[in-house]
């Protein structure tokens, strides 16, 4: 049981921490949720400040 | 953005109705009606809290209710934490993100409202009420009952629809971790859910602990981290404005914490009879989850440098820090707390209560507060109270720091006693005025979310409250994601990457399944298969009355306080008997080990206690035990400890039947003698150090029985050093033994009304070393004096000492005349000698079947009074008959002056 748990997060460790060092496109391709989620978050907040401009007016 | 990823956003959006550029709709209607319904339930939940802590400095306090006895507002205290409060805030932070980040609106508005009518008027409400009235489930955090289980499930799918649907079609590039990590608490949540509230209900004790275990776990580690762990990372980026630290390392954080939750379970029956191979793969999985932790907190609080400013002003940001620190520090006191050399001292004190506190509280319910706060702004009609938002982060903060280090101590505390010769009843003593400080810490958390909650309905509307927020965020922080790379689909060229969510989603469901593969089913195979060998073949069921008591003990919460499984550790064995084996637990639908010692494990109840002292102690506790802080039963009786209803009488059935297999099936004779002792056993026992050296005091499967073993105690010889016995022996009496034999020894405690036979006139009688050596060891079978054998043998000696003070022998009055003396041992012969013996030694040939056994007059001499006494009324609820209507006067005179001088005269063979 141990052995299997212990292999296994390893193995899994082992398997992303290679491909984010021997593949720089992965390492731009997994941290663009990042860039996507703020220009998402930042479109919302143009929308609530544009009803609030025609609130205001 | 690139020009395909801008091409396949537009037809994504023609798809749903949108026009390009157009966003999602936020159904903040239903944000706000879950945030309300969350802050209602919260400080409903949280005056639960206080109520049930408040109970163990006041037991009485609401006591004659049944609706508001302890167990069932523990119940609904933790039940209202998880699914009101945090349910709802989940919710209502589901309907503010998910548009958010899948760009797409949930799916349904309407299904949304159903979905609202389902979590609170479905779930919460019913499943308060019917907790209330004594319709629940005695399993940790599945303490509704099932028909409310059905609804949870029935959410869950709603949920799936409502909030999975929208992210279906968003590729792995576009889903942020706070969208991964929804999806994920979901649709686990949603398999979990079953599989911890209705399988143990099907799968019988040790098996079906199994599975509890992982639900336990899987309740904190795959709905409420998840959900928590989602609103941190998104509050963040949006609060800060800039992205986290490495995405990538928040997605190898979340595989790993999904893949090691559901593996944690077990390390809650550490030392118990399930397989230690998968014990020690819990502990190993909770050692690795602490790693993960380790890693999502680095990144967490890596996004939030160059910040600090914006932390420490912002409250909603400061909230979520705290949760997030505080989820560092508990998941790395839960990896500790794994390890067995710590579990075997803390666990089941009130340590594990301050890290349960501290996870639901300081880490999931300052996220969610954080959440709620920062959501709130950006409702439009809002209003917000910075002020009192920051009044309500610091009680909230306070209150906790001193709950969590008052119940920390307490917990080493209790350990430390638990693990002495100590009796029981001193851990309780020990820690009283921490768990009044920990119901004082409450009060500030419930002031604090009553705070939040103003700071919600008062303060500038949404316009004011939105341009504070936005004002603190410069230019420069907006331009800083303004450059930084587009999602690039078309850097990643294979198929496999880009599917990899689906991939991925794939393994987690694996990891899920194989959760309950390696610690379920195969130690569930293991254990069947164990059952089967070991279960003695006459391994009586319970009867129709004792099953029904199981269930009002499981309704009552009795086993939150009371645990029924002896764990393979030397401390445990020594207080409470042999361990327990996994087919002792073959009858248990649901399993009701327990979690928690508050009152002493009850495995080896049968024969501990007589009728009279459990019904007493069901209907008053402190009638005879004078510092229990255990809740009393009055709806169980008509009115006195005397009139126990059929509720009454069927949990003393239960109680009373707790190790009754064990103690008639021989299985401890029979491994004795082929010293068969399971590798278990053998494991664990020898893994502690001192379970060599300090064998157990307490013979397997003799708890209750007589054991001729017993030491003889002699108080000590010198006058000073007896004084000194005296008077500890006095304080102990004091402590432990007045509830039933009264302040002055004269049997008139305010117990004794409901005991019969009557406790002891100490005073009455003089007693020899031996008599008080053995009733001390072995109690008294058929009256309610127990076995005191838990006490060290200096505390027994000081009892003896002290006992033996209360009672001053006369001088001899004028030497009986030996006619007398033949004429009464003529008459003790003829009446007497049947049971008490023809030399008064209490073994006649009837003495055998009689309990309580009759007196050895060589070991206790009574006062002519009391002889006299019992000879006119005989002893009631003994075999002993009022002899005053068949013997003269002249006659019973004589039996007195015969019995009281035996006393000290050598005996054939005494009997107790």
């Amino acid at each position: 049981m141990i052995d299997l748990i212990v292999i296994a997060i390893s193995a899994i460790m082992f398997a992303l921490l290679l491909v984010w060092w021997r593949w720089p496109a992965f390492r731009v391709w997994i941290e663009a949720p990042k860039y996507s989620m703020l220009r998402q978050e930042r479109r919302f907040d143009d929308r609530n400040a544009a009803r609030r401009t025609s609130f205001d007016l | 953005m690139t020009i395909s990823s801008e091409q396949s956003v537009y037809r994504e959006q023609q798809r749903n109705g949108q026009s390009a550029g157009e966003l999602p709709s936020v159904e903040y209607s239903l944000i706000r009606a879950h945030v309300y319904a969350s802050l209602a339930t919260v400080l409903i939940s949280a005056s639960f809290g206080i109520l049930v802590a408040s109970k163990f400095n006041f037991p009485e306090f609401l006591g004659g209710h049944a609706w508001l006895t302890w167990g069932r507002l523990r119940y609904n205290h933790t039940q209202g934490i998880f699914f009101a409060w945090l349910g709802n805030a989940f919710l209502a932070f589901f309907y503010y993100a998910v548009p958010r980040l899948s760009n797409r609106p949930v799916l349904s508005r309407k299904l949304g409202w159903f979905l609202f009518c389902i979590w609170n008027f479905a779930v919460v409400l019913p499943g308060w009420v019917l907790v209330a009235a004594g319709f629940s489930q005695p399993l940790e955090w599945a303490e509704f009952p099932l028909v409310v289980d059905a609804f949870v499930v029935l959410a869950f799918i709603l949920m799936v629809f409502e909030f999975v649907l929208p992210f279906l079609r968003a590729r792995a590039s576009d889903l942020y971790v706070s969208a991964w990590y929804i999806i994920g608490g979901i649709i686990f949540t949603m398999l979990a859910y079953p599989v911890g509230n209705f399988v143990p209900e099907l799968v019988p004790g040790a098996r079906g602990a199994a599975f509890s275990g992982l639900w336990i776990h899987d309740a904190v580690g795959l709905y409420v981290t998840p959900f928590a762990v989602a609103i941190a990372y998104y509050v963040i980026p949006a609060t800060t404005r800039r992205p986290i630290y490495s995405h990538f390392l928040s997605m190898v954080g979340f595989w790993v914490l999904f893949f090691t939750y559901p593996l944690n379970g077990t390390h809650h029956y550490v030392y118990s009879a399930i397989p230690m191979a998968a014990q020690k793969g819990a502990i190993v999985a909770s050692v690795y989850l602490g790693m993960a932790v380790i890693l999502v907190v680095t990144n967490q609080l890596l996004s939030l440098r160059g910040n600090s400013g914006t932390a420490s002003k912002d409250v909603p940001l400061r909230f979520v820090w705290f949760g997030v620190v505080s989820y560092l520090v508990v998941s790395l006191q839960g990896s500790v707390q794994a390890l067995m050399p710590v579990n075997r001292f803390i666990h089941f004190t009130d340590w594990v209560i301050g890290h349960s506190h501290l996870a639901m509280i300081g880490f999931a319910s300052f996220i969610a507060l954080g959440g709620i706060a920062h959501l709130w702004q950006r409702i439009p009609g809002t209003r917000y109270n910075e002020r009192l938002m920051n009044w309500s982060f610091w009680l909230l903060a306070v209150g906790l720091t001193l709950m969590i280090t008052d119940l920390t101590i307490a917990g080493l505390v209790e350990g430390q006693v638990w693990n002495s010769s100590a009796p029981w009843i001193d851990s309780v003593r020990a820690v009283g005025s921490y768990w009044l400080v920990r119901t004082l810490s409450g009060l500030p958390i419930l002031a604090g979310f009553l705070l939040f909650w103003a700071s919600l309905v008062t303060g500038p509307r949404l316009s004011e409250a939105l341009t504070s927020a936005t004002s603190r965020v410069t230019s420069e922080d907006i331009a800083a994601f303004e450059d930084a790379p587009a999602a690039s689909h078309e850097l990643i060229p294979t198929r496999w990457l880009s599917n990899a969510h689906v991939i991925a989603f794939g393994a987690g469901v694996g990891f899920f399944a194989l959760s309950f593969l390696v610690l379920a089913i195969l130690p569930g195979k293991e254990l069947a298969d164990e059952i089967k060998r070991a279960a003695p073949v006459t391994m009586p069921t319970l009867t129709a009355s004792e099953q029904r008591g199981r269930v009002i003990y499981g309704r009552e919460g009795c086993a939150y306080c009371h645990t029924e499984q002896v764990r393979f550790l030397a401390a445990d064995v020594r207080r409470f008997g042999a361990p327990t084996e996994a087919w002792e637990t073959k009858y248990d639908y649901p399993q009701l080990w327990g979690t928690r010692r508050i009152g002493p494990d009850l495995s080896r109840e049968f024969n501990l206690h007589s009728q009279d002292w459990q019904l007493t102690h069901l209907f008053d506790p402190r009638l005879v035990v004078r510092d229990s802080v255990m809740p009393p039963y009055p709806w169980l009786f008509e009115g006195s400890a005397n009139q126990p209803t059929q509720e009454g009488l069927d949990v003393l059935a239960y109680l009373q039947s707790l190790g009754r297999a064990r103690e008639l099936s021989g299985f401890d004779r029979q491994a004795m003698a082929s010293n068969d002792t399971s590798s278990m056993s053998d494991m664990a026992m020898a893994s502690e150090p001192s379970a060599e050296a300090t064998p157990p005091t307490v013979p397997i499967a003799m708890i209750g029985g007589y054991s001729p073993s017993a030491p003889l105690l002699h108080p000590a010889s010198d006058p000073n050093d007896l004084r000194e016995e005296v008077s500890r022996g006095g304080i102990l009496f004091a402590a432990n033994c007045v509830s039933c034999h009264g302040p002055g020894g004269r049997g008139d405690g305010r117990a004794s009304a409901s005991l019969l036979p009557k406790p002891a006139n100490l005073t009455a009688a003089q007693f020899s070393d031996e008599r008080l050596s053995s009733v001390l060891w072995n109690g008294i079978s058929g009256s309610s004096m127990p076995p005191w054998r838990q006490f060290a043998a200096e505390d027994l000696r000081a009892l003896v000492a002290y006992i033996r003070s209360l009672n001053v022998p006369r001088a001899p009055s004028a030497a009986s005349e030996t006619a007398t003396l033949d004429q009464g041992k003529a008459f003790f012969a003829a009446f007497c000698g049947s049971c008490h013996g023809s030399s008064g030694a209490g073994n006649g040939p009837t003495a055998g079947v009689l309990a309580p056994p009759p007196t050895n007059f060589h070991l206790k001499r009574p006062t002519e009074e009391r002889a006299w006494e019992v000879l006119e009324n005989g002893v009631p609820g003994t075999a002993m008959p009022p002899w005053k209507d068949q013997l003269s006067d002249d006659q019973r005179h004589a039996l007195v002056e015969f019995v009281c001088s035996l006393y000290g005269t050598p005996q054939e063979n005494s009997g107790q």
